[in-house]
């Protein structure tokens, strides 16, 4: 009974936490105009947390390098069961127009289990929320819930 | 006696409810101010089920005794308002919860609650004298602390209190954590707090303290409805009112510093008693 | 069995403590002081089973006292030449020739009374001092050992120690039993001699300093009291406390009984250190800590608010009530204010010490039978609380080897035992169900009507709030698996866990404290209850305080706290947020810097020197008690 509720609530409250991998802040602004009237997540019950200890969504924009990617794993283990990530952007999917660069190790992949990948460069902002809705059928199927 | 004690134990365990109910609301009128759409009344419940859900993670034990101590708290403090009894006791009761949340927040290593819980301190003490004042206005007019002497008032307390009915906003907004006064906690300050006194919390601890943060409502606005204790309906409007000015206050306002806080809460708040107590002493 | 009894705790600790004097041996040592505390708490519970009583003495013994008084004087003249306090000289030349005259000139010594008086608050006052004051005589053994290990001392000092350590409780029990105002003034001389002593035991540049201050002030308290007691004499012609009392409010003399009162509880004020006079005793924490736990706790400064509530009964109704009352809640702020802005735990305490000594003085100004109960009940729980804590300090000092609050984070994880019990004695001292809130519950209730004093109350209970929280959450910030085993002697350990189950149980017991012990004294001075007990709460006329609900509501929230936190699992602790660049020095949570190097976090709590800051608020507090002072003093005259 309790467990059908919490599976309700989490079904209907995914916070997010966005962290900037290494964009070049086209992914950030597109992610951040989801929060504004005109897409207003808030209507999805999602909101936008700055701590990882909170969040159940994580949005991950930008290329990973060799000094990010101790973070983003540090911030991802921060971030209590059950959990789910969305790479964001060229970049985020596979390291993008940088993947070459001497620093970079790639996609998000490369260093975190990720749920959904939502592609474009950047992505809009309809996308990204389409990734978190997406990710939500992910969790639903990890749940069992599926069906 | 029985009676009185299953009264109070009834709304003790309706208050959670009730407050997660205010919150919806809120966020939904909020939205709205902000022309958004908002999400479901009931999205508070959503939130706190999911927490309730998710697998424990704290830095240290203190934490969660903590956590735990101001959730209990918090519903005694409650429990004690609807059994009537003493206004001053309550306080002090309540002040037990606020301790511990500090506490918590100090246990953790971490530099965002550490701040978290410095703010919180100067938070209380901006706030607690002017409860202190209220209640002993409010004891002043009635001659008793307790609460059933305010239902036995023929007028309401607000025609010979208004002045203290504004005070008691401050102290309300204030632990209501509504801008300017959200200086220890925020949805909003990231890069400044993380979540302040929250950040180290999650999960299951978090929706413990979002719970205790709900008694804490219903206790705030319970007080403030004493000011019309004649009448049910003008309890709720006069409540209804005061929150709808309390999310305008919140919308319309920058978060701002603690000195400033502590300037014009105790100053303005130390007048306006004073003035209203004159006034009370002329008649 | 009278006699033996008071002989017992008036007479036997300055045998005892002549005895501790010549013994070197550590051991001896510890086996008379332990014997002592077990007679004197032995003792004190009997007087209290037998009831408040007169006792007369042999004409002897008071000229014996009349010359040890004019001895101790010139010892203090001695002092007060050799340290060079002009001021100090002065003023013990004019209570010698005061006294002189009062003893010679004015005194009618053909009307003899009961030198010796125990009603209700003497009584109390025995269970202070020798309950708590024993316990804290056995923390000074093994803390000693310790202190002067640490210091090196070639020969021992600590027979000289024991021997002011434990006058002090013969001069206090003294104190608290005369009924002859002539022998309260000596044992008061001595409290004040013993206590400069003792200060000055290191003899460091500033222990020295400080005892010279500390002379001056209670010096000065005594001329003020030895002035109040020859215009007692010239007014209502009698120098004994029942005389007084049965005359009953002002009765002989009318407003003219109002100067010497003021005189007397302006000696008081300056015992227990209120503002002006708080440096004094913020300047005896250079004294090693036993000595700071019993000067706090249940002796010294207790005496001063004994003083004030003794004349209660007399000064009740009149002008100097109620400034008594706005001084009182004044300094009560004042001084909360002034331990926000400490980091030295040992100042806090200190200044906690006057701010709650305030708080009592006040409600013995509010003169109700409720604010009289708050002010009991204030003394008793205070003592327990203060003491505990002081102890718990001086331990913890010797450990980490700081008394800085900034020093004591995560002392969870170094010393877990004292981190609790010191917790405990902050929890006890600042929130409800316990006793101190009781009171404070009580004094706010009953300065119903006086919007100045409640409004003062108000502030200094938040700010009150404000300094112990912040030292019980630094206390805790501890990582979860440094918990190691902690060593302490049992006569460090002992005196810690029996304090902190009292400061507990009494507050358990708080209705029967009540009615044991405070409900009686208000009988006695009002023919009145301030409270009556309903479903385990005390109720009056304005409110009520739900004592056991409270405690079990409150308790089972405790005790399903504590489930939560038993069931986390190692594997639930993680590192704090650090902006996922998390790691640890020495198990301290740092940022990974620039290059990986780590920073590590360092966090302090706010002191909000700008606002607080000692140099210029006790400026501000000063000047202010002063003004309030002066207007008193016009008032009275
Ligand atoms: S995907 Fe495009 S917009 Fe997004 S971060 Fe990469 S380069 Fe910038």
């Amino acid at each position: 009974m309790l467990e059908k509720f919490i599976n309700a609530g989490r079904l209907k409250s995914p916070w997010i936490m966005h962290f900037d991998c290494g964009s070049c802040n086209g992914c950030d602004i597109e992610v951040l105009a989801c929060l504004t009237p005109l897409y207003d997540i808030e209507r999805f019950g999602i909101i936008n947390v700055g701590n990882p200890k909170h969040a159940d969504v994580l949005l991950v924009t930008g290329t990973v390098n060799h000094r990010n990617k101790h973070v983003l794993k540090n911030l991802y283990d921060q971030m209590p069961d059950p959990k789910a990530v969305i790479a964001i952007g060229a970049c985020g999917l596979s390291g993008g127009v940088f993947r070459e660069a001497y620093n970079v190790v790639g996609g998000v992949d490369k260093v975190i289990p990720v749920d959904v990948y939502v592609p474009g460069c950047p992505s809009r902002p309809e996308a990204i929320i389409d990734g978190v809705v997406e990710a939500l059928e992910r969790v639903k199927v990890k749940l069992g819930l599926a069906g | 006696m029985i009676g009185k004690l299953v009264f109070a134990l009834v709304a003790t365990a309706l208050a959670p409810v009730l407050g997660g109910l205010i919150s919806g609301v809120d966020r939904r009128i909020t939205a709205w101010l902000q022309s958004r759409y908002g999400p479901p009344v009931l999205q508070p419940f959503y939130d706190v089920l999911k927490l309730l859900g998710k697998r424990p993670m704290a830095t240290n034990i203190w934490q969660v005794l903590c956590a735990y101590v101001y959730l209990s708290a918090a519903a005694v403090s409650v429990f004690l308002f609807f059994l009537q009894t003493d206004l001053l006791l309550i306080f002090f009761t309540l002040t037990v919860g606020a301790v511990f949340l500090v506490m918590g927040a100090l246990a953790s290593p971490s530099p965002y609650s550490q701040i978290g819980g410095q703010r919180e301190l100067l938070q209380m003490l901006a706030y607690e004298p002017l409860l202190i004042l209220v209640f002993v206005a409010i004891a002043m007019t009635t001659g008793s602390f307790k609460i059933s002497a305010v239902f036995a008032m023929d007028k309401p307390l607000l025609y010979s209190l208004p002045l203290i009915f504004v005070v008691l906003g401050y102290a309300l907004t204030i632990k209501l954590r509504k801008s300017p006064f959200d200086i220890s906690t925020c949805h909003h300050a990231h890069q400044e707090l993380v979540r302040g006194v929250l950040t180290e919390y999650s999960g299951p601890y978090l929706a413990a303290l979002e719970i205790a943060h709900w008694f804490e409502v219903v206790l705030m606005l319970s007080i403030c409805a004493l000011f019309w204790a004649t009448s049910v309906w003008g309890m709720l409007i006069l409540v209804a009112l005061t929150y709808f000015v309390e999310i305008l206050v919140d919308n319309v306002m920058a978060r701002m510093t603690w000195k400033w806080m502590l300037r014009s809460v105790l100053g303005v708040g130390l007048v306006l008693s004073v003035l209203n107590m004159l006034w009370l002493y002329a008649n | 069995m009278l006699d033996t009894l008071v002989f017992m705790v008036v007479v036997v600790p300055f045998l005892v403590a002549g005895l501790l004097y010549v013994v070197r041996p550590d051991g001896v040592r510890k086996l008379i002081v332990s014997a002592m505390a077990l007679v004197l708490i032995g003792s004190a519970l009997a007087l209290l089973a037998q009831g408040p009583f007169l006792m007369a003495v042999p004409a002897a013994v008071n000229e014996l006292v009349v010359l040890l008084d004019f001895l101790l004087l010139f010892l203090i003249l001695v002092y007060s030449y050799k340290w060079k306090s002009r001021l100090a000289v002065w003023l013990t030349l004019f209570q010698i020739a005061a006294l002189a005259w009062l003893d010679f000139g004015l005194a009618d010594h053909g009307k003899a009374g009961p030198a010796i008086m125990a009603d209700h608050l003497s009584l109390i006052m025995l269970l202070v001092i020798n309950i708590v004051g024993s316990f804290i005589a056995i923390y000074a053994l093994g803390y000693m050992k310790v202190h002067e290990e640490e210091l090196a001392l070639a020969k021992s000092r600590q027979p000289r120690f024991f021997f002011f350590f434990i006058l002090f409780f013969g001069a206090m029990n003294g104190l608290v039993l005369s009924n002859n105002l002539d022998w309260m003034y000596f044992f008061w001389e001595i409290t004040t001699f013993c206590c400069v002593m003792l200060i000055a035991h290191d003899h460091t540049e500033i222990a020295l300093k400080n005892a010279t201050r500390a002379l001056w002030m209670n010096v000065l308290g005594g001329a003020t009291f030895v002035s109040g007691l020859i215009l007692i004499q010239k007014v209502a012609g009698t120098m004994f406390l029942t005389d007084l009392f049965a005359m009953g409010p002002m009765g002989a003399g009318g407003g003219a009984l109002l100067i010497p009162l003021f005189l007397l509880v302006f000696t008081g004020f300056t015992k227990s250190a209120q503002p002006p006079f708080e440096s004094w005793l913020c300047g005896a924490m250079v004294a090693p800590t036993p000595v700071s736990a019993l000067l706090h706790s249940s002796t010294m400064v207790k005496a001063g608010v004994y003083m004030v509530l003794r004349l209660a009964p007399l000064y009740a109704g009149t002008f100097l009530s109620s400034f008594i009352a706005v001084f009182g809640a004044f300094c009560f702020v004042a001084t909360a204010a002034l331990a926000v802005g400490q980091s030295n735990g040992k100042k806090v305490l200190a200044y906690s010490t006057i701010s709650n000594l305030a708080l009592i003085i006040c409600c013995a100004g509010l003169n109700t039978p409720a604010s009289i109960t708050a002010a009991i009940l204030l003394i008793i729980f205070h003592a327990v609380s203060k003491g505990l804590l002081f102890m718990c300090v001086g331990t913890i000092e010797q450990k980490i080897h700081s008394r800085d609050i900034e020093d004591m984070r995560g002392l969870y994880g170094v010393m877990p035992k004292t981190a609790v019990i010191a917790i405990i004695g902050v929890v006890t001292m600042m929130l409800p169900p316990f006793g101190m809130l009781l009171a404070k519950w009580m004094a706010v209730e009953s300065a119903m009507g006086q919007f100045l004093v409640i409004a003062l109350m108000a502030a200094g209970s938040a700010l009150t709030v404000l300094f112990w929280a912040r030292w019980a959450g630094a206390l805790l910030s501890a990582p979860f698996d440094a918990e190691r085993p902690e060593k302490l002697p049992f006569s460090v350990r002992m005196p810690h866990v029996v304090l902190a189950s009292l400061a507990v149980l009494l507050s358990v017991g708080a209705p029967f404290v009540y009615y044991g012990l405070a409900e009686p004294v208000v009988a006695m001075y009002y023919h009145a209850q301030a409270f009556t007990m309903q479903y385990g709460s005390f109720v009056s006329s304005t409110g009520m305080f739900v004592v056991y609900p409270l405690f079990i509501l409150l308790g089972l929230g405790l005790i399903f706290a504590l489930r939560a936190a038993g069931r986390v699992t190692p594997s639930e602790i993680a590192a704090p947020y650090m902006c996922g660049a998390q790691t640890t020095v020495d198990g301290k949570a740092a940022f990974t810097g620039p290059m990986r190097t780590p920073v590590v976090s360092v966090s302090g709590n706010y002191y909000l020197d700008a606002l607080f800051g000692e140099k210029k608020l006790s400026h501000l507090a000063n000047s202010v008690a002063i003004v309030l002072l002066i207007i008193m003093l016009g008032g009275v005259l």
